[in-house]
């Protein structure tokens, strides 16, 4: 079950005659048939990848291992879900075949693919699985019946095949401290925090994948990864959402996922008093969504007010985005500031601090006074990743990452109306202020073939093989 | 106080009053020296400053005018003269060219003050910048500050513009002015710099100042002088006291720092460590109190020596006028210089040397005039008896020559004037012979007052014999007398003589007194009688033996009182008036324990 997704030739068995003059052609142009055999998926060499994410451990199911997309990519290396979404986040077959449930959407079966070995030797079975799945998630009941697995949850799950697509429920084995997955790659190398070797596995289900090894780098800043790119010493590197204009126009191949990371201000406490909604209401009417983002990110995202981008939801518009400080100012009338609101953000992150900045002055416009810290603060910048394709999942999953209580849907009912009038219930809450959905990007170098970065911004590197260097040069 | 003790004193008083003003004239030297030498190191050092400010400032226009000059700012400007332009091609662009220029500050800013890409603060891109333009552009480096007005950093700038169409750009570069700087200054040791931002109409902020080291610690102690300069706009200087040693004192000399508007921006403080001076204040006194202590000592040492010097033959020449005064007339002193002292030495030791001839002489006199008087006395006395015999002698030789009858009759009378005269002759050598025997006191208690009553009952016949003037006798003795040590017989025989004195000396009747009285040590016995009184030239030889102003009597009553007296430690003293009568006056100790018995 061989995945060829780049060209191949097609031989027609009615014309021979059409063959013949072709192998005629090609024997004339030679070079013709080496363009052509460049672009052949090709096996082997080792890929090189450098990120500035630097988890210290592999295990996917670790608490805050999905929230930087480094990691991510990580889990999908080494480890496979039930389910996979596709880019419109609908979920589909990977160690899972196929999945039923009952009409309350309380009680699932997955049928488990036949013939997959974890990365040690041992053949998954619907016990492994259920023992995997049992120890990320002990409110749920997993039971193993024959090659089947069935889920039971206490109330309706309507998204739970989206939810087993998460990174969190990769599928895995853990003997002697030691975790085992089924995924297309197996390490040889690990240095926490450092350097990850990956090995294509011979014996991967869905077949090895075109390159060797993966070399990953660690905890290297933008700045490093780009000089590495530079430099020819990394295939693959992570570029930051306001340099992503720039590396695009430096003749750099620059692939990026939709908006998919959520960039927000979060206030860590709720409201205290009456004049804190009116403030936090001054403080987002306030804020320049737009020029933060074509400015200060470089048209790295999209400037939104929801929580979920435009392109997942489908309502992000309701929400307005623009700058209306007359009704800012009109809501802090009479209002007394008794002290700064202190304003957090990542130290380590070199645009953060710009982008405060920004929302500083913009919030003095209003006549709103914050005080920039990287320490402890009233108010905090986050960015956080969306996990999910699915709406609902990511929804759920944003608020989980934010420190807010979790949406409320509507029974087991998977429509838009309800997802909405969640967003909007967390919104109202004025617990967090949208500024932006930010892309992700890779910058990668022209012997990187067959890269298909997803909407959500997942790498797939088995897919991905390396052509010969110098090939693509005229 | 003994004069080798002030002499000592004067001596050390001398070093140290030396010592102490010198010392006070060595440290107003020194502070002198140091407060001119701390001028003159505040003033280069302010040189300094502003050659390094100056030097800086060219540098930070050199800078400017590159950056101005780039293609950058010239692509810039020409889209500013298309209309706004896109901030967003310029976010990194002043950073970028920033760092290049290594300028701390670069903005770009259109001719309505806009900013259109900032090196120190990227998100203030759209916004105005708070610095006032003026017409014509400042052609060297000025102060301005930077940053958030309520916590802003002093930067030494330039600004250029850049003149592409009718829309100019300006370039507003500058180098930060902290701690880094104050560090790039050449210090002397024992100086600093101190660096002080100053923000509108707040009052003085600790965290505003700055040294080369970072921020100062306790800077609410230059407070007033700050403030003094906000307000004076004004050099000034003062001394601060950091911490209650001295030696942590600093002389700050603070200079106002203006901006282009001539708004003070920032306050250079030039402080001069005190530490050097009160350490060589210090090491003065030090130097002082052991110069003083030692001078002390050997002022001690050597006034000690020189007194002993001077006062040696000073105190041996007292030790010998004492020897004279107590009797020793060959008390001699050795004359050890030629100077004044031995001068008078040698003068000392002729005087003695005369006095003891002078007393030899004397007593060679007194001992002829003595020998002569008794021979006159013994003469007066021997011929008186002597006389009768030879007239008895001789009428019985004439009786038996001319009236052998009568010559048993004459014989038998002559006889008896012989005897007689025989007999007072024998009573004359016996008065001389016991004078000459005077026993030694046998030593007991003696009440004073029972022998003087003893002595005046003795003689009350005599005061009131018959045919003769009444004599009254008085007795004024001392209650409570306390018994002392003598010979009561021959105390008796004193008081006696000295009464029998007195009655000789008032032959016409009068008062007789005996007083006593006594204090701790002594005791006084006082005859006084009313008598004729004596001539002081009688007082005075009054106590030579065999001498006697009476025409009766041998002389040696009063010398015999006077031996006995001196045999008992006391004294005899007179003291007469002619016609007014004579007093005797004895002193005898109470305890004449170290008398031999």
């Amino acid at each position: 079950m061989r995945r060829i997704a780049s060209q191949s030739f097609a031989v027609s068995s009615l014309l021979g005659a059409t063959l013949a003059i072709a192998m005629f052609v090609m024997a004339l142009f030679p070079m013709t048939t080496t363009a052509n055999a460049a672009t052949r998926p090709r096996y082997g060499g080792t890929l090189r990848v450098a990120m500035q994410t630097a988890p210290t451990s592999l295990d996917p199911t670790g608490p805050g291992s999905s929230e930087w997309f480094g990691s991510r990519n990580l889990s999908h290396l080494m480890f496979d879900t039930l389910i996979t979404l596709d880019n419109n986040g609908k979920p589909q077959p990977s160690l899972a075949t196929s999945w039923q449930s009952e009409p309350s959407h309380q009680r699932w079966q997955f049928s488990i693919r036949r013939g997959i070995t974890f990365q040690d030797g041992t053949a998954l079975t619907s016990d492994a699985v259920a023992a995997s799945l049992r120890a990320v998630n002990p409110t749920w009941k997993v039971l193993s019946s024959g090659e089947a697995v069935i889920v039971e949850r206490d109330s309706a799950a309507p998204n739970l095949p989206a939810e087993l697509a998460l990174p969190r429920n990769s599928v895995l084995r853990r003997e002697s401290g030691k975790i085992s997955g089924t995924g297309p790659f197996t390490v040889t190398q690990w240095d926490p925090g450092k350097k990850l070797v990956l090995a294509a596995r011979d014996d991967y289900w869905a077949g090895r994948p075109f390159i060797d090894s993966i070399e990953i780098e660690m905890g290297k800043n933008f700045h490093d990864q780009m000089i590495a790119l530079d430099l020819g010493r990394a295939d693959v590197i992570e570029v930051a959402p306001d340099q992503l204009h720039r590396t695009n126009g430096e003749n750099n191949r620059v692939e990026h996922s939709d908006p998919i990371e959520l960039m927000a201000l979060v206030f860590t406490r709720d409201r205290q008093s009456t004049d804190d909604g009116p403030i936090r209401e001054a403080l987002a009417l306030s804020i320049d969504r737009e020029s933060l983002n074509k400015v200060v990110l470089q048209s790295g995202g999209e400037p939104s007010a929801a929580l979920l981008p435009e392109w997942i939801s489908g309502y992000a518009f309701v929400f307005p985005a623009g700058v209306d400080l007359a009704r800012a100012r009109q809501n802090l009338a009479g209002l007394k500031q008794s002290a700064p609101v202190t304003l957090g953000y990542d130290s380590a992150d070199p645009g953060a601090r710009v982008v405060v900045e920004r929302i500083v002055l913009n919030a003095h416009d209003a006549g709103l006074s914050l005080q920039p810290t990287s320490g402890a603060a009233d108010l905090r910048l986050v960015r956080i990743p969306l996990v999910s394709l699915n709406a609902h999942v990511a929804l759920t999953e944003l608020t989980k990452s934010l420190g807010l209580p979790p949406p409320k849907f509507n029974g087991n009912s998977n429509s838009e109306d309800d997802l909405y009038a969640a967003e909007n219930t967390l919104l109202q809450s004025q617990r967090v202020i949208p500024l932006l959905h930010l892309r992700t990007a890779s910058a990668l170098q022209a012997s990187v073939k067959n890269w298909h970065e997803a909407r959500d911004g997942n790498w797939s590197l088995p897919d991905v093989w390396l052509g010969t260097p110098g090939a693509d040069k005229p | 106080m003994k004069f080798r003790r002030k002499l000592l004193a004067v001596f050390a008083l001398t070093v140290f009053l030396s010592v102490a003003t010198v010392a006070l004239i060595v440290s107003a030297m020194t502070r002198r020296s140091f407060e001119r030498a701390n001028a003159e190191s505040t003033t280069a050092l302010v040189a300094q400053f502003r050659r390094e400010f100056n030097r800086r400032g060219e540098e930070v226009v050199r800078r400017v005018e590159t950056v101005a000059s780039s293609e950058s700012a010239t692509r810039m400007a020409l889209k500013l003269n298309h209309g706004t332009p896109d901030y967003s091609a310029y976010l990194d662009e002043a950073k970028s060219l920033a760092e290049n220029q290594q300028l701390d500050f670069l903005e770009f800013v259109d001719n309505q003050g806009t900013i259109i890409s900032s090196a120190q603060s990227p998100a203030t891109f759209g916004y105005k910048d708070n610095f006032a333009f003026t017409a014509n552009v400042p052609k060297d480096a000025f102060l301005k500050q930077e940053g958030p007005s309520e916590d802003p950093t002093l930067a030494l700038s330039a600004i250029r513009q850049v003149n592409v169409g009718d829309r100019p750009l300006y370039v507003i570069g500058g180098r930060r002015l902290d701690k880094d700087f104050l560090a790039s200054l050449e210090l002397p040791t024992g100086m600093r710099a101190l660096l002080y931002r100053n923000v509108g109409d707040i009052p003085f902020a600790p965290q505003f100042l700055t040294d080369a080291s970072g921020p100062v610690p306790d800077a609410d102690r230059i407070a007033q002088l700050i403030e003094q300069v906000e307000r004076q706009r004004q050099e000034t200087t003062a001394l601060v006291h950091w911490s209650s040693n001295p030696a942590d004192d600093e002389t700050l000399h603070a200079i106002p720092l203006n901006g282009q508007a001539n708004q003070l921006l920032g306050i250079l403080l030039v402080g001069s460590s005190r530490r050097p001076y009160v350490e060589l204040r210090q090491h003065i006194r030090s130097a002082s109190l052991l110069a003083g202590g030692a001078g002390m000592i050997l002022a001690i040492l050597l006034s000690g020596w020189a007194a002993a010097r001077v006062t040696r033959p000073v105190e041996e020449l007292a030790r010998a006028a004492r020897e004279v005064a107590d009797g020793n007339w060959n008390a001699q002193v050795t004359v050890q210089s030629t100077d004044e002292l031995g001068e008078l030495a040698a003068s000392f030791n002729r005087m003695t040397h005369e006095l003891l001839e002078q007393k030899e002489r004397l007593v060679q006199t007194e001992r002829v005039a003595a020998w002569r008087e008794l021979a006159r006395r013994l003469a007066h006395e021997l011929k008186n008896p002597l006389f009768p015999l030879q007239l008895t002698v001789e009428n019985l030789l004439r009786a038996r020559q001319q009236s052998p009858e009568q010559f048993e009759e004459i014989f038998q009378e002559s006889s008896s004037t012989l005897l007689a005269e025989i007999s007072n002759l024998k009573t004359i050598i016996s008065r001389f012979s016991e004078f000459s025997r005077m026993p030694q006191p046998h030593l007991q208690s003696v009440n004073l007052n029972e022998v003087v009553q003893n002595v005046a009952r003795l003689f009350q016949a005599q005061l009131h014999t018959p045919g003769h003037p009444p004599i009254e006798c008085k007795l004024e003795l001392a209650e409570s007398m306390q018994p002392i040590t003598a010979d009561p017989e021959l105390m008796h025989r004193v008081f006696s003589n000295l009464v029998l004195n007195a009655m000789d000396a008032m032959p016409e009747g009068g008062v007789l007194t005996l007083h006593t009285h006594q204090n701790d040590e002594h005791a006084f016995i006082e005859v006084s009688d009313t008598g004729t009184g004596l001539t002081p030239e009688e007082c005075e030889r009054l106590f030579t033996p065999y001498y006697t102003s009476k025409t009766h009597g041998t002389g040696l009553g009063l010398a015999i009182v006077q031996s006995v007296v001196s045999d008992h430690g006391g004294r005899v003293s007179v003291r007469s008036e002619p016609g007014h009568g004579t007093t005797f006056e004895i002193e005898l100790p109470k305890n004449n324990r170290n008398l031999s018995s």
